[in-house]
This record gives C-alpha cells, structure tokens and sequence, in this order.
C-alpha cells in the first residue's frame, strides 16, 4: 500500500511451483511491475508476506537480501544494460561481483553468449546493438549466474512482433532447463505463443488465472 | 573484503576518476592545497623546534670573572657547579682564549683589539645546562647564585629568549593544526562533491549490481576508493610543491647567510611526518568518498 490509502496490490495471493513458467498479465498500472519489485525485494509489502523457496523476503537482513538477490536473475523492457561496457563486460559482471575467478567469468560468461548466438558480439558496446540483441545481452546476464528463478518485467515491450516470439521462446528454453519463469506483460499473443499459465491483474487485484 | 572485491574497487575507481579527471583533478589541488598549508606550517614548526633544541642543547650561562678573581673563590665557583641537576658541563675559557675566539668571529676588528695596551675581555666560565630537563625556576636560581658569588662580574643567560620562541613554535603549530583542520573539512566536502557526481553518473549501474546482488560493500567500495586515490593524489601533489619550496627557501638562505649556514638546521619534514602527510591525503579522501558512498543503501 502506498500512502493516503492507495493500494498498489490488494488481497493477491498466488503460487507458483518451482520450474514453473507462469505469465503475470494485466493492463498499465495493474500491479505487475509492483509485484515484480517485491519479487527483487526493492518493496516490502505493507501487509501480508512474500515468500520464495520457504523464506519470507522481509525477515531477510540487507545482506541476506542481496544474497537471495544472488539467485535471481532479472530482465527488464529498456534492458538496463551499462552503456559504457562491452556486452562480455556486461554479462560478466555477475561473476566478477560474486568473486569468480576470471578464466570462470569467461567461461561461464562465453558460454552464455554463444547460447543466445551473441559470442560474435562479445566486444561491442550497448548502443552498437539492435534492441533484440540489447534484450540478448540482459537476459544473458540474467542466465550467467544459474539462477533459480527469473524475473522479466515487458521484456519484449521495445521489440518488433518478430524479435519478441524470438525472445519468448528464448524464455522457453531457459524454463525447459529448470528455471522457474515469471513474465509481466501485456501482450496476450505471446502468452497464447508461449501458452503458460497466466495471472492477470487490475487495479492492483488479482482478477483471473488460466 | 577478499582480493578480488579490492581489485575491482580499485579498477572501477580508476576507470571513474578517468572518465571525470578534470572535476577529479579539482579535488586532488583542494586536498593537495590543504595539505600545502599544513605542511608548510609543519616544515617551518619542525625546523624552528629543531633549532630550538639544538639551541636549547647549546643553551648556556656565561659567567664572566673579573680579572682579581682569587684562587679559593674559582674554586668556590667551581664547586658550585660541580654536580648540579641543571649543569651538564662546564669549560673555562682564558682571557687569552677570549681574544683568540674574538679575532677568529670578527678578523677586521682583530687588530684594534690587539693594539690596545691590554686585554680588555674577560675570562669566564661557559656553563652548559642539561636540555630540556631542567626547569626555569632551578637554572633561575643558579644564576641568581651565581650572580651573587665572589669573583664573578656577570651572568648572561640566553634561555628565556628560548622559551619565548618556543612559546612562539607552538603558537604556529596550533594555528597550523587549526587552519589545517579548516581546510581539510573542505577538502573532505570537495572529494564527497565529486564522488557524489561520479555515483550520479554511476546510478544506473550501481542499481543494476545493487539488483544482482552485489555486497554492500563492493557497492561503496569503489566510491570509497575514489576518495583514497584523490586523496593519495592530493598528498603527493601537496608533498611535491612543498619539497620544491623547500629547495627554494633553503636556495635563498644559503645565498642570503653564505656557506656557513649550518646544513644540519635547515632541513625537510621528517619521514614519519612525510608518511603522516601521505595517510592523512588518504584519509581525507576516505572520508569524503565514505560520506557520498553513505547514499548507497
């Protein structure tokens, strides 16, 4: 709940099983993005509890926080990428933050890269980058730590038709290999491409799953 | 922090210092401008506290004779200062070794000294007092003693002249220390200025880590090491301009007193205080890198 009674999300109350590939639907200011943000821990719910693999996020201390953070791996629309690191730079910041060594940062960073067909590249800047490859890089950082559960928030929201069914089958690959998958979008064609189960939102309550 | 978290503070901390080096370069003369002003007070402090102790070293009475002293009472003298807490030794110098002292100081007026029908210096006694472990009142007494003794027809005493500069060194120490303390404050609130600007530009990535979940302390880490290097910096730039004005002042006496100026008088900071300078440039920069790297929660 944000101030003078405004509530961001309302009595929503949803699980979703590990390995699961589930899509949060709704239109512009429904909750998802805020429900995403609890997700990452960058908001504390006013009431109830938010709780991944057994553990309420907000009994967690700072650096608790940033170790679950560790397990996650997020993707966002405007991609967040630094512009001004390489794409291998980019995608091994991971490792290099959580102290790999740098022949494990290049191996695991390489690796990731040649997955999403990106290794070519490796040594170009952000904005020397078409947006599909941009949404590459982020979802190549998002991968490079092996996380357990990624987070997308519209990540084909700056892509064509084409580059977004591209994207979401990349998604679908990374569920296949037992990532839990959680998309906020609104696009209800890639849900129907993907065809996963989906929440939708409104007004910050949880209308419908199918 | 492990090895790696230091390595990469201090890559991203240099890669943000170069790409702002002209606002980071501001901040390197603000400390190194402080540090300058402290340092001079402390180059002239120590030098005058060394001469001070050497003088204080040197310090002694001279008790003039008159030329009837007798026998019994330089006897007497002598024994008076024979074992006192206050005198660490003592020489007798002759009307003769007067005159030969006195044509040696002052060669042009040797010879109007000599033309006259007799030797009008006086022998005396030079008293050389323990440095510094002697109170005033003690060696005031002793003088006053031997003001009053048989034989003697003065005492000159050149410590209170001493004291007084002394008094006058640690005057300058303080306002050095004061001013010092003034300009470092600023000099912390320019480095947090620009590390604050360097964190603006960083927002977005310090975000992006913040959100991978990046330790706290690789988060501040390299704004914190932002602030160490300028300060680093600083000190160096501060230690360099203040060894070249010391080769310029020490160039200037030696013209100016010729080559009798004692070479041990006048010299640089000593090591430790140089170290002092160096760690205290970091620690100011620390300081200020700290206080902009709070904003990161």
């Amino acid at each position: 709940m944000y101030g003078r009674g405004i509530y961001a999300l309302r009595d929503v109350s949803l699980v979703v099983e590990k390995g699961e590939f589930v899509f949060l639907t709704g239109p512009s200011g429904a909750g998802k993005s805020t429900l995403l943000r609890l997700l990452l821990r960058q908001e504390m719910p006013s009431d109830g509890k938010v709780i991944v693999a057994g553990r309420d996020l907000a009994r967690l201390s700072p650096g608790q926080a940033q170790a679950y953070r560790r397990n996650l791996g997020f993707v966002f629309q405007d991609f967040k990428l630094i512009p001004t690191k390489t794409v291998l730079e980019n995608v091994a910041l991971v490792p290099r933050v959580l102290g790999a060594t740098s022949v494990q940062q290049q191996r695991r960073t390489y690796q990731v890269l040649k997955w999403l067909g990106l290794q070519h590249r490796m040594n170009a800047y952000p904005l020397e980058l078409s947006g599909g490859e941009q949404q590459r890089v982020a979802i190549a950082r998002a991968l490079v730590n092996e996380p357990a559960l990624v987070l997308a928030d519209e990540p084909t929201g700056n892509l064509d038709p084409d580059l977004s069914l591209e994207i979401m089958d990349l998604f679908r690959d990374i569920n296949a290999r037992g990532t839990t998958v959680l998309v906020a979008t609104h696009d209800r064609e890639l849900m129907r491409h993907v065809g996963r189960r989906a929440f939708s939102l409104d007004h910050g309550r949880l209308m419908e799953s199918a | 922090m492990r090895l790696h978290a230091i390595r990469y503070c201090l890559e991203e901390a240099l890669a943000s210092l170069w790409r702002q080096r002209w606002s980071a370069g501001l901040s390197v003369l603000a400390i190194a401008a402080a540090l300058l002003v402290l340092g001079v007070f402390l180059l002239v402090t120590v030098n005058l506290d060394r001469a001070v102790a050497r003088w204080s070293a040197a310090a002694e009475f001279s008790v003039y004779l008159r030329d009837d002293i007798a026998q019994d009472q330089r006897a007497a003298l002598n024994a008076m200062l024979e074992g006192h807490p206050a005198v660490a030794s003592r020489d007798y110098v002759s009307k003769a070794d007067a005159a030969r002292r006195f044509a040696r100081d002052f060669p042009d007026l040797a010879e109007g000294l000599a033309e006259l029908p007799q030797n009008p210096l006086p022998a005396s006694i030079e008293v050389r007092l323990r440095a510094g472990r002697t109170d005033s009142a003690t060696v005031d007494a002793l003088a006053q003693q031997l003001r009053g003794a048989a034989g003697v027809a003065d005492v000159r005493f050149d410590r209170r002249w001493l004291e007084r500069l002394g008094g006058i060194v640690k005057g300058l120490a303080w306002a050095g220390w004061m001013l010092g303390a003034v300009l470092l404050t600023a000099a912390i609130l320019t480095v947090a200025t620009v590390v604050r600007l360097a964190l603006h530009a960083r927002r977005d990535e310090v975000d992006i880590m913040q959100l991978m979940g990046a330790p706290i302390g690789l988060l501040r880490g390299p704004l914190v090491a932002e602030g160490l290097l300028q300060g680093g910096a600083g000190a160096l730039v501060a230690l360099a301009a203040l060894y070249g004005t010391y080769v310029a002042v020490r160039g200037r006496l030696t013209e100016a007193i010729g080559p009798s100026l004692d070479p041990g008088l006048v010299g640089f900071l000593p090591g430790g205080l140089v170290v002092l300078v160096l760690v205290g440039g970091m620690a100011v920069g620390c300081a200020g890198g700290y206080v902009a790297a709070r904003q990161v929660r």
